[in-house]
């Protein structure tokens, strides 16, 4: 028997190195986990990055290849004893996939605790090590000797483990969806960009060149290694479907600021737990097949918006006239009117003709109070503006139009192609605050200024000529309080008033 | 001198004593003039829908859809009384030719005929309300009239033109005083003419705001405060936009009736309802505070009607008025809080900050002084 059981309250010890925690477990300043294998390492960081942060082991943790006597090879996982509950768990995990937890401080280790012994072993005997020997192990029935053959670093361990394949993680749901990174060949660039700002999906994009790590690295990209990154919000799952099926665009899913790993793929070990392995200066991208790309961090991304381009048609060299659309600059693709896919919007305003002008007036009056209050009208060269605050469903007459964005009016069932957003065919248009921009579908569009535009109310009732009348004042006048005026009685009118009959009072 | 008719009787004082004007004082009525007038009503037709309409209008201010109104016996006896009361503060009535007896003898004829039977009947207590809704508000011009060698004082009576001649000359000077109720019936001898009087129209002294009101017997008026629509009246008579002394005024006269109806031995439901009317009133004046920007704020009406402690110039009722709810809210909780406002947060907890503050500026002892009162009346402790 190698080993003895510790007592509680135990405080001096043969092994060099350890003492009693808090808790009276003994515990020296280091764990050693002995694994047969390098798979047994990995098992076990995988294991314990999921329940654990392995950052509070990362400063004293060493990974050690070892020689027993007998020439055998084992793996040595070394780890700063942080506590007893650190040690219990490490010791659980290293147990499940078949290693053993031993705890000292420098030479000796003696087996961490047990179901047995609650409190830990101490040795029997500490002897000397063995000329060339590294460290000493002692076990319930055994000691034994490692002479140190090398050393794997943790870090190059991470980079060199090969993505797995989780099945369905490639589905992601709202939240996962909310912020994804997508790598993109550069030669799909320009048609990823419009295709993402077609449909409206917030971003931005920057070109990165991946650093050499390695031979691996350069096998991988042969040629120019750079490529478009670009960082989407709120992607649509059709989208994502798309995106993961079309070779040259890899999407990542960020785990940390400087992480991204590839949808659909995990890696072994929770890089969430070890982020001070991964330096906050560079953005790792982790691929399927071992490839880790290192990008000068943090990353500078530019709008997505900003690199739309927005082709308009050049319509000779008109000037700039209110009340017209304003030139554009010179552009390859017209602005059209086209059926619009999505839902009706609601009726904002109408473009009267002037040829129906007679039947507007008309119907001015069988308009309720509240439309007359709440149209606003401009007459132009192009027709009868009526712009209403709220739905415009009372003015069955002339063009519909509807609110593409403050202020630009298409007719209803229209919509601008490109769909390029609002602000960006505002700023086309030359369209501002206080203006009012029409599409029709005969003629180009025209603009007016809003102020133009006044209540209905006012400008259909011309100045009246009214009769002054007096006015008849036909209120009561308020009754004023009761005046007791004594009429006059005569010295003897009180004379021969009756004595009052006796009877009993009412009350 | 002719005997008046009921015509002229109707013409001259209950027509004006309803709508306001000239309200003649003449000859004392007997007990055969009242009976000759109610069989001769029925020939004074247009003085009598005169009348009936000036006492509509007066009630429409008060309910929705005015009963039908027809001057009775009862309304032409109390007519009657008043104006014998009124005789007694004529100056023609105090000569050196009238004697004490002759006083007496007119007093107790008007106190014979104020004693109608009491009445809860609605149509019967507007009617009446309607009828003597002025009676606080009677007033007399007392003209004096100066000139260079003496003076001379006329009591509701025009000074005789050969007084007033010349006026230059003469240095006539006139010089008109309004005399009030207090002159004209709060003597001795026709106060308990008034007392009875009011007592037969309980509605008039819920709704009058004059200080010089006789003093309220809530077992006389608590059926008013039954019927909603009447309450309502009530409450909003007595709720005045004015400065917050005011405002508190009546609903302060009405708690004090209420303690001293507590001191008498009244009914336990009798007791509940005055108590749930005066909550109302006290969540009306709560409410009116809602404008407030913080349900929290303090209430100025509080502040000022409450601030300097006990005593210091408080209105008789008014601490029992605005302590009314707290004591309530130990005795009998359902009455502590005027029904509604729980549905709108906003005024609940305007409401709970009212009471807060009523807290604060009264004191627990009165307050609990209250609820022991209470309790011996609503059984509980």
């Amino acid at each position: 028997m190698a080993l003895e059981h510790v007592a509680h309250g135990q405080a001096r010890f043969m092994t060099p190195g350890v003492a009693p925690d808090p808790r009276g477990i003994v515990l020296g300043r280091y764990l050693l986990l002995v694994f047969p294998t390098l798979e047994g390492v990995v098992s076990w960081l995988r294991l314990y990055s999921h329940e654990s942060s392995l950052d509070e082991l990362v400063a004293g943790l060493e990974i050690v290849r070892v020689r027993t006597p007998l020439m055998s090879r084992e793996m040595i996982l070394r780890v700063p004893a942080v506590s007893s509950y650190a040690a219990d768990r490490a010791g659980r995990l290293a147990r499940l996939v078949g290693g053993s937890i031993y705890t000292g401080t420098a030479k000796h280790f003696v087996k961490y605790r047990d179901d047995r012994s609650p409190y830990g072993y101490d040795a029997v005997e500490i002897g000397a090590l063995p000329a060339g020997a590294e460290l000493m192990v002692h076990g319930d029935d055994f000691t034994q000797t490692y002479v140190r053959e090398g050393e794997v670093s943790l870090q190059r361990l991470l980079f060199r483990l090969s993505l797995r394949r989780v099945p369905g993680a490639a589905r992601l749901g709202p939240d996962d969806r909310a912020d994804l990174v997508l790598a993109v060949a550069r030669g799909l660039g320009d048609g990823v960009i419009r295709y993402l700002w077609r449909n409206r999906c917030d971003g931005a994009v920057g070109l990165v060149t991946p650093r050499a790590r390695g031979a691996d690295l350069g096998a991988t990209l042969a040629g120019d290694p750079s490529y478009l990154l670009v960082r989407v919000r709120d992607l649509p799952e059709r989208i994502l479907e798309l995106f993961l099926g079309t070779p040259g665009i890899d999407v990542f899913r960020p785990i940390t600021d400087n992480v991204a790993v590839a949808v659909g793929w995990a890696h072994p070990v929770e890089l969430a737990s070890v982020a001070s392995l991964l330096p906050a200066d560079t953005y790792h991208v982790f691929w399927p097949g071992d490839r880790v790309d290192l990008l000068a961090g943090p990353l500078e991304l530019s709008r997505l918006a900003d690199l739309t381009r927005v082709d308009l048609e050049l319509e000779g060299g008109r000037e700039p006239q209110a009340g017209e659309v304003r030139a554009p600059d010179p552009v390859a693709v017209p602005l059209r009117l086209a059926p619009a896919s999505g839902l009706a919007r609601r009726v904002s305003a109408t473009l009267v003709p002037l040829a129906q002008t007679a039947y507007f007036k008309r119907l001015v009056y069988l308009l309720p109070p509240q439309a007359l209050r709440g149209l606003r009208v401009a007459v132009t060269e192009r027709g009868i503006v009526v712009v209403a605050a709220q739905d415009l469903d009372v003015v069955p007459l002339g063009t519909l139009l509807t609110e593409l964005a403050p202020g630009i009016l298409v007719p209803i069932g229209m919509e601008v192609v490109p769909r390029v957003s609002p602000e960006v065919l505002a700023q086309a248009l030359g369209h501002g605050a206080g203006v009012l921009t029409v599409f029709t579908s005969d003629g180009p569009p025209f603009q007016l200024p809003e102020a133009k535009l006044a209540p209905l109310e006012r400008r259909t009732v011309g100045r009246l000529e009214a009769d002054g009348v007096d006015v008849r004042d036909v209120a009561l006048a308020p009754p004023g309080d009761p005046t007791v005026v004594n009429d006059p009685l005569g010295r003897f009118s009180l004379w021969g008033f009756p004595e009052p009959e006796q009877k009993l009072l009412g009350e | 001198m002719p005997r008046p008719s009921v015509a002229t009787f109707l013409e001259r004082f209950v027509l004006p004593l309803v709508a306001g004007g000239e309200v003649h004082v003449g000859r004392p009525l007997t007990s055969a003039d009242l009976a000759r007038f109610e069989a001769d009503l029925g020939h004074a037709t247009v003085p009598l829908v005169a009348v009936d309409e000036a006492r509509t209008e007066v009630v429409a201010e008060l309910v929705a859809r005015p009963p039908a109104l027809v001057l009775e016996g009862d309304d032409l006896a109390l007519a009657a009384g008043l104006h014998d009361a009124l005789v007694l503060a004529h100056p023609d009535a105090d000569g050196a030719l009238v004697t004490d007896g002759m006083r007496r003898r007119i007093a107790g004829a008007a106190l014979r005929m104020v004693s109608v039977p009491l009445t809860r009947d609605r149509t019967r207590v507007l009617a009446r309300h309607a009828l003597l809704h002025n009676l606080l508000d009677l007033g007399r011009n007392d003209v004096t009239v100066t000139w260079w060698t003496g003076r001379a004082r006329f009591l509701g009576q025009a000074a005789p033109a050969r007084l007033t001649a010349w006026k230059g000359v003469r240095r006539v000077r006139e010089e008109v005083a309004r005399a009030g109720f207090d002159e004209l019936l709060a003597s001795p001898e026709v106060a308990p003419v008034v007392a009875a009087l009011v007592r037969r129209t309980p509605l008039t002294l819920l709704l009058t705001a004059s200080p010089v009101a006789p003093p309220l017997h809530w077992e006389d008026a608590v059926f008013l405060v039954r019927d909603a629509e009447l309450a309502r009246a009530v409450a909003y008579a007595a709720i005045r936009p004015e400065d917050p002394r005011a405002q508190v005024a009546v609903p302060a006269r009405l708690a004090a009736a209420f303690e001293q109806m507590l001191e008498r031995t009244p009914p336990a439901a009798d007791v509940r309802a005055v108590a749930a009317f005066l909550v109302h009133l006290a969540g009306l004046l709560a409410m009116a505070e809602a404008h407030l920007t913080s349900p929290s704020a303090r209430s100025p009406l509080l502040s000022a009607v409450l601030a300097g402690g006990p005593g210091a110039g408080r209105a008789r009722g008014l601490a029992t008025f605005l302590a009314l709810p707290a004591a309530l809210a130990r005795v009998a909780p359902t009455l502590a809080t005027p029904p509604g406002l729980v549905a709108e947060p906003a005024w609940q907890r305007r409401w709970q900050a009212f009471a807060t503050q009523v807290m604060e500026l009264v004191g627990a002892p009165l307050v609990d002084s209250l609820a022991a009162r209470l309790a011996r009346h609503l059984g509980a402790t």
